[in-house]
């Protein structure tokens, strides 16, 4: 552990005041599920009290990263950095899990490969996808029956969206260049959401590149294998750093939090120069384009659901709001109870604690039913994916779209 | 723990409510405070009778068992001392019943107070009792430490809304006290004995609280002032005139620095003391009353009054205050809250002598507190990993206790002793009334089993 972390762990006054805004002590009521539980056992495995072990390694993958925590603590105790880094240690410590060691190793090996190949993640695709699960074992591994572990995969196109694309809408003489950071939830879950998002850009004389890229290494991060996070993102910097554009596009949440943490792996001008030029799709329709939309009335009420990866960004609570509300009158915004706790997606999580997960995401299933909704917009792909599950689990068809859908759908 | 024990324990809440891995007892090793002391076992009951059980297993095989609500406690209050039992009533979390007739509320005492605030306050009631960790604490260590807040000047604290309480008491029996009437004297008043025992003297599973109806308007006030002694005069001058504002809350120079430097609101780096005043009421009332305390004010020179009334700059003012916990741990990461607390009168000279302390230790001691009630929470910062200071500290907090004791004052005004102020305790209360606390204690727990070693 670094000395900012021993820093930052010396700050918690274990008041207790994270209890009240943890998804997950809500849940369970237990200690060792909220930041201040983790930080005294953080303390614990600093002063050699504690050494790694199974137990250990549970708690702390018992987190959804999701930084409310952070957010409210009176005494700024950033906690899931702390997680964070307590993750890194665990894998020096104790290697990776297996499971993850699997898929990480096959992305990198396959993203390499690909990389020269011209494609992309070939591993995420239906046949591969299921032969690396089949062949690590991965599913008899999670805690899960057969038929929730299926319900739960994501499907997976059969064609990449980027596969389908050419890289490059050469406009004659465009408002703004921008490079297109597509994520691989979009690339190979939601290709709708990266053509809704080219079919606004288009509209708005924004000229659109999207360059080779890889995951954006948050899977990696967040499990505390720091160096294959890294590869990721120096990888994706050296693709982006040389484009002539204004901005770097993204649509999932999560890609441009992990973009705007690159400078903490890399201290480089590269990284931060990169870092500036990050923008929310949101944000860039509201601020940068000022977008006037043109809609016919359909009175379609619409509600919102924050992700954590944006909400704490600039603008990231109010730029979806603000853009939901230039579609009326064909969708009505209409503010949801509890619109920015968390949906217990994050990342695996859903997979590798399925019930907790699922017991996150009924209160965001109760807001919508009580918003009385007939669409739910987001502003990130794994968010939508998780919403998508937890409300057909409870037998409910409202759709869940992310927010340059709806735009899209306003464009004829 | 002895394996039969945790077998028996198992057959009474479910197994999944027994915890005796060791990494997840850590996490019942602490409360707010920087004391620790690890549990042979927890165990998270769901019911009354379960509590009864486990309460009569510990009695029979002598097993300390310490109670905890949401472990917000400032005194050590729900550690455990050398292993035993520690008791997590969180499960039990339900608002039972809100009698808007009765105006009076029952709870389980896992019941998180914020929320009794928003169940109530949502059919137009009010329950008084605000302590600033609400979010977090339960109903019952609210009763457990007969818990105070900023709204305790005008509504008293949390004894004064106790109608009545379901405890178990230490050899594992059911015993109710109280009831549903404001008036009741039959026998000892044991709800009141109960009410501040710090888990002493019996688990309390059910509570009973008076209710009262929603203030209809309120009014803030964030006034400056460029000394100490205005401020405290305008408090003086604001009660003989008859207003009891419902906060009343000081800011001295220290934290006023540290505020600014933090969060940017534009505070006086050179101002003394900040005074922030909420009236409530009716319109008409409210209105009266902040004319009284401009003028006031103005009488006592301040250098600045700013007043607001609608909710968004009423919440503008408190930012001040809000901001405080989070800029004063810049200076220094461990944050000792002190609650020492004198009679109004002596406010000046408490700051005063705080400030003396201060500089004869070398410790940062800004103030900020309840200035309505003498509650003035003397707040040391320092860095726990200096053993040095940390010494120092404690020989402050000596002198912090002798100072409002000389003045009238008490060791504690809300957080309770625990086992962080034991040592003083003879201070006030002299053997006589240490040894009528034992007495009591040992006639009730004969075997000593409920929260050993706090208090005495
Ligand atoms: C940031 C912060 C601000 C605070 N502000 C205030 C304030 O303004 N005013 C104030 O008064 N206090 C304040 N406190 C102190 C603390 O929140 C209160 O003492 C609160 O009442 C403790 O509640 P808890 O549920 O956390 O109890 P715990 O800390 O879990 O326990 C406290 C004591 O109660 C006993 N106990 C708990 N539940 C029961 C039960 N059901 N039956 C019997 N005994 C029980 C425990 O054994 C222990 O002795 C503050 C604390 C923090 C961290
Ligand atoms: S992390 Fe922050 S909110 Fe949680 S106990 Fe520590 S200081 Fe309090
Ligand atoms: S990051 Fe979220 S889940 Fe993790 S401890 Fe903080 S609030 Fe809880």
């Amino acid at each position: 552990m670094g000395d900012n972390c021993k820093d930052i762990l010396n700050k918690c006054s274990r008041c207790g005041g994270c209890q009240a805004h943890c998804p997950l002590y809500s849940e369970t009521g237990r200690e060792s599920f909220v930041a201040r539980g983790k930080i005294e056992l953080l303390e614990n495995l600093q002063s050699g009290n504690l050494d790694w072990n199974d137990s250990l390694a549970e708690i702390f993958s018992t987190c959804l990263l999701c930084g409310s925590c952070t957010e409210n603590c009176p005494n700024g105790v950033r906690a899931d950095k702390l997680i964070m880094s307590a993750r890194k240690d665990l894998v020096t410590a104790r290697g990776l899990p297996i499971i993850k060691r699997n898929i990480f190793q096959h992305l990198l090996k396959y993203n390499g490969r690909l990389n020269k190949a011209g494609r992309l993640l070939s591993v995420y695709q239906k046949s591969g996808l299921q032969k690396l699960m089949r062949a690590s074992g991965i599913l008899n591994m999670l805690p899960l029956d057969l038929g929730k572990k299926e319900s739960l995969l994501p499907q997976i196109v059969s064609k990449s969206f980027r596969e389908n694309l050419p890289g490059l809408n050469k406009l004659s003489n465009p408002r703004f260049k921008v490079a297109y950071f597509t994520g691989c939830v979009t690339n190979l879950v939601k290709p709708q959401v990266g053509y809704s998002l080219l079919k606004v850009l288009g509209a708005n004389n924004v000229e659109v590149v999207i360059p080779e890229q890889f995951c954006c290494g948050i899977p990696a991060i967040a499990s505390g294998d720091i160096e294959t996070g890294r590869f990721l993102a120096e990888e994706n910097i050296k693709q982006f750093v040389n484009l002539e554009v204004d901005y770097v596009i993204m649509d999932c949440a999560t890609c441009l939090s992990t973009w705007l943490k690159y400078p903490e792996l890399f201290a480089n001008k590269e990284a931060f120069d990169l870092a500036k030029k990050v923008i929310d799709i949101n944000r860039f329709l509201v601020e940068i384009l000022d977008i006037k939309i043109f809609s016919k009335e359909l009175g379609i009420k619409v509600t919102y659901h924050d992700p954590c990866h944006l909400k704490r960004t600039p603008s990231g609570r109010s730029s979806p709001r603000e853009l939901l509300k230039r579609l009326s009158p064909s969708y009505e915004f209409e503010e949801m109870e509890v619109s920015d706790r968390c949906c217990g997606s994050a990342g695996s999580f859903n997979l590798t604690h399925y019930d907790l997960s699922q017991n996150v995401a009924q209160h965001k299933v109760k807001a919508i039913l009580k918003s009385q909704a007939n669409v739910v917009a987001s502003s990130c792909p794994s968010c939508i994916m998780q919403l998508e599950h937890s409300l057909k689990k409870k037998n409910l068809d409202t759709p869940v779209k992310h927010t340059i859908e709806l735009v899209a759908d306003c464009h004829q | 723990m002895n394996e039969h024990i945790i077998k028996k324990l198992q057959n009474i809440v479910g197994k999944q409510y027994v915890i005796t891995k060791a990494e997840e007892m850590i996490c019942y090793s602490y409360d707010g405070t920087f004391q620790r002391g690890l549990p042979a076992g927890v165990v998270f009951p769901a019911t009354t009778r379960e509590v009864a059980e486990i309460i009569g297993l510990a009695n029979t095989e002598k097993i300390p068992v310490f109670p905890r609500g949401s472990g917000t406690g400032l005194s050590g209050g729900s550690i455990p001392q050398n292993g035993g039992l520690v008791l997590v009533l969180n499960r039990m979390n339900k608002i039972k019943e809100i009698s808007k007739e009765d105006l009076l509320a029952v709870v389980e005492p896992g019941v998180i107070t914020g929320d009794l605030h928003q169940a109530v306050e949502n059919i137009g009631l009010f329950y008084p009792p605000d302590p600033a960790s609400l979010k977090t604490c339960t109903m019952g260590g609210n009763i457990a430490e007969n818990a105070g807040g900023p709204r305790a000047f005008k509504y008293g604290v949390t004894s004064d809304y106790v109608l009545g309480l379901e405890v178990i008491t230490p050899t594992g029996e059911i015993m109710r006290t109280g009831g549903r009437t404001v008036k009741n004297v039959t026998g000892y008043d044991l709800k009141r004995l109960m009410t501040g025992s710090e888990g002493t003297l019996g688990v309390v599973t059910e509570i009973t609280v008076r209710l009262v109806p929603k203030p209809k308007d309120k009014k803030t006030a964030l006034v400056i002032f460029d000394s100490l002694d205005s401020a405290a005069s305008t408090v003086a001058a604001i009660v003989t005139e008859g207003v009891i504002p419902a906060t009343l809350e000081l800011m001295d120079k220290l934290t006023i620095q540290c505020v600014e430097k933090n969060a940017r609101l534009g505070l006086p780096l050179d101002a003394e003391a900040i005074l922030l005043m909420e009236v409530d009421g009716s319109t008409v009332q409210v209105n009266e009353d902040i004319g009284i305390i401009e003028d006031i004010c103005k009488r006592n020179k301040c250098r600045k009054i700013e007043i607001a009334s609608t909710l968004e700059d009423r919440e503008k003012l408190w930012k001040a205050r809000r901001a405080v916990s989070s800029a004063i741990v810049q200076l220094k990461p461990t944050k000792i809250s002190e609650d020492a607390t004198v009679p109004r009168s002596k406010i000046p000279e408490m700051v005063r002598r705080l400030q003396e302390i201060s500089k004869k230790y070398n410790i940062h001691l800004p103030v900020f507190g309840h200035a309505g009630d003498g509650n003035l929470h003397p707040n040391i910062i320092a860095d726990k990993s200096d053993p040095e200071e940390m010494e120092r500290v404690e020989k402050a907090v000596g002198e912090i206790f002798k100072a409002a004791l000389d003045l009238g004052g008490t060791l504690s005004g809300e957080h309770g002793i625990g086992v962080m102020k034991k040592p003083y305790l003879k201070w006030e209360m002299g053997e006589v009334g240490l040894s009528y606390l034992k007495a009591i204690k040992n006639a009730v727990d004969p075997n000593n089993i409920l929260n050993p070693g706090k208090i005495f």
